[in-house]
């Protein structure tokens, strides 16, 4: 009996060895480093980010640690080492934008698109599509949309500078890299008046844990506001409630009907 | 008897393997061409490519869609009279621009007169909107106090940066495919329209949207997608209001590699005594990679 068994075992080895070494590395990116994710994969083997994720932190009101306050809950903060190293009249402009904040914060008291990476902490979803070729990420806050081509084509130079400026994006194992330029200075980083130039850099990476996490980090650098780059860092959640879709909130709408409703035309 | 055990368990062995193998490897999908009848059917009835999913492959980027003479008796434009503007950008101090039209503005020039269907309102035939008695009227007079505008409801929704409800391509546009979804991006207002492909129902009634809630299904190579739940700002150049009530049926048809023919029933009952339907087609989709932050030079040339 076991000399039978043996020599059934020894005669098909040679298969059973080429069936577990392929299977595996079919499935899994070769050389990565980070644990492989357990996402669910698309057809060109990268992890599935396809779907709507929130945050679900206090980061929209402030990005630092802050205690609370009526209107502002409190929360810990996602800047790793919670210290953002502003040049001496950077953090004195930061200041005067956090004493000014109900009226300057260009987003929630004018509407203004919120930048990056403050459209992904705002208290709002975001949808994110993804084929082989193209990413592009749509949030429901003001519908911003940002499309990232994955071509390795370079950002646009010349060009004036934007909201939600321009992106970038690579695959790096289970992570998606994507790097942001061409930025106006017309965003903060939060409701307490953390801000940028139109220099600001931003290398987000989104990183597939398992089918219903990302952790995503942001690296900020500008050198004429802070002393070096600094980074953030937070989980993002799945919305995993059945036929889960972005809304609209059309603050831009909403804002004019406020404000110009009663108002009298000229002739 | 061992010796034959072994031989077929090897047998079946190498079998499972295999099959397991085979399974990685991507599939050639199509079927082997036959014959000359079937090469001349192919010819008129175009076979897109498909997605990894399954779907007539329609992703790329496309042009404007414009055609001319969208109604038999559209009225004047209030803020561009006689329509010398094609482009709806505003050249006026107080930064008002012309109302674009939704169902095209100026024509597809350059497009090969084969490619010339009947375009504008193809359903009535007389090309003229089937109103309901007095809202023809109403919708003139409104109009009539758009410029200047008598208050915040007469400004142009398009100046107010409203989304503008029915498709609308004033700026190129995007299609990506993912499994269960066809998702428009849209250089005109940055907006995305996500069309969900998965059977699911509509949002419930009392969720109003600008751009309305899409649902999709493809009839064999036209997308189909029906959309309510809009709020009261559809508009157009000719119509500067939709109501609530508003349904639209829309069809996305690759008809070859250049081309979409896009239709569209607009059925709004508090407006029309019946659906009435547009037609215009897209040139595209173009492949190539183009930046979001400028306009495409050749676009607006051909344009």
């Amino acid at each position: 009996m076991k000399v039978r068994l043996k020599r059934l075992l020894f005669g098909t080895s040679f298969i059973w060895i080429v069936w577990l070494a392929v299977i595996p590395a079919a499935s899994q990116t070769p050389g990565a480093r980070t644990p492989v994710s357990t996402a669910r994969r698309t057809a060109d083997g990268k992890p599935d980010l396809n779907g709507i994720w929130q945050a679900l932190n206090t980061a929209a009101w402030d990005i630092q640690d802050h205690t609370g306050q009526s209107g502002v809950p409190p929360g810990q903060g996602v800047v790793e080492g919670n210290e953002i190293p502003y040049q001496p009249w950077a953090a004195a402009k930061k200041q005067e934008n956090f004493a000014n904040r109900m009226t300057a914060d260009p987003t929630e008291a004018n509407c203004y698109l919120p930048g990056v990476p403050r459209a992904t902490y705002m208290p709002f979803p975001f949808e994110i599509i993804q084929t082989p070729t193209y990413v592009a990420i749509s949030y429901e806050y003001a519908h911003a949309l940002r499309p990232i081509a994955l071509d390795g084509s370079p950002h646009p130079e010349g060009l004036p500078g934007t909201w939600m400026g321009d992106s970038r994006g690579r695959w790096e194992g289970n992570t998606l890299v994507v790097d942001v330029r061409n930025f106006n200075d017309q965003t903060w980083f939060d409701r307490a008046g953390n801000f940028h130039s139109d220099e600001l850099h931003v290398v987000e990476r989104y990183t597939s844990t398992d089918p219903d996490h990302i952790f995503y980090e942001a690296t900020i650098e500008d050198p004429k506001v802070f002393t070096r780059p600094w980074k953030i860092s937070m989980p993002l959640y799945r919305r995993v409630e059945k036929n889960a879709k972005l809304l609209e909130y059309e603050c831009v709408f909403y804002l004019q009907e406020e404000r110009f409703k009663n108002a009298p035309f000229k002739k | 008897m061992k010796s034959r055990f072994f031989r077929v368990a090897s047998i079946v062995t190498a079998v499972i393997a295999i099959v397991t193998l085979v399974g990685f490897v991507p599939s050639q999908a199509q079927a082997p061409a036959a014959s000359a009848a079937r090469t001349a059917d192919a010819a008129k009835s175009w076979t897109p490519p498909r997605t990894a999913d399954g779907q007539p492959d329609i992703q790329g980027f496309y042009a404007r869609n414009g055609i001319q003479g969208l109604a038999a008796n559209a009225p004047d434009n209030p803020i561009d009279p006689g329509e010398k503007n094609p482009l709806s950008v505003s050249n006026r101090p107080d930064g008002l621009g012309p109302y674009p039209r939704v169902f095209g503005e100026g024509a597809v020039r350059g497009a090969p007169p084969a490619q010339r269907r009947a375009l504008g309102i193809v359903d009535p035939p007389n090309k003229i909107l089937p109103w309901r008695p007095g809202e023809d009227e109403k919708r003139r007079e409104f109009l009539s106090k758009m410029n200047p505008a008598a208050d915040l409801q007469h400004v142009e929704l398009n100046s107010r940066c409203a989304l503008p409800g029915l498709f609308v391509s004033y700026n190129p546009y995007q299609i990506l495919q993912r499994p269960g979804s066809m998702v428009i991006l849209s250089e005109y207002n940055h907006y995305t329209r996500v069309i969900h492909l998965d059977g699911r129902p509509h949002l419930g009634k009392n969720i109003r949207l600008f751009m309305g809630d899409s649902i999709g299904h493809w009839e064999g190579n036209t997308l189909v997608v029906d959309t309510t739940n809009f709020n009261k700002t559809a508009y157009s150049r000719e119509i500067p209001y939709l109501s609530d009530a508003l349904h639209t049926i829309e069809r996305f048809t690759p008809v070859d590699a250049k081309t979409i023919d896009y239709e569209i029933t607009v059925d709004d009952p508090k407006l029309f005594t019946k659906a009435w339907k547009s037609l215009v087609i897209s040139p595209g989709p173009k492949k190539e990679r183009r930046s979001w932050s400028s306009p495409a030079p050749k676009a607006v040339k051909r344009l």
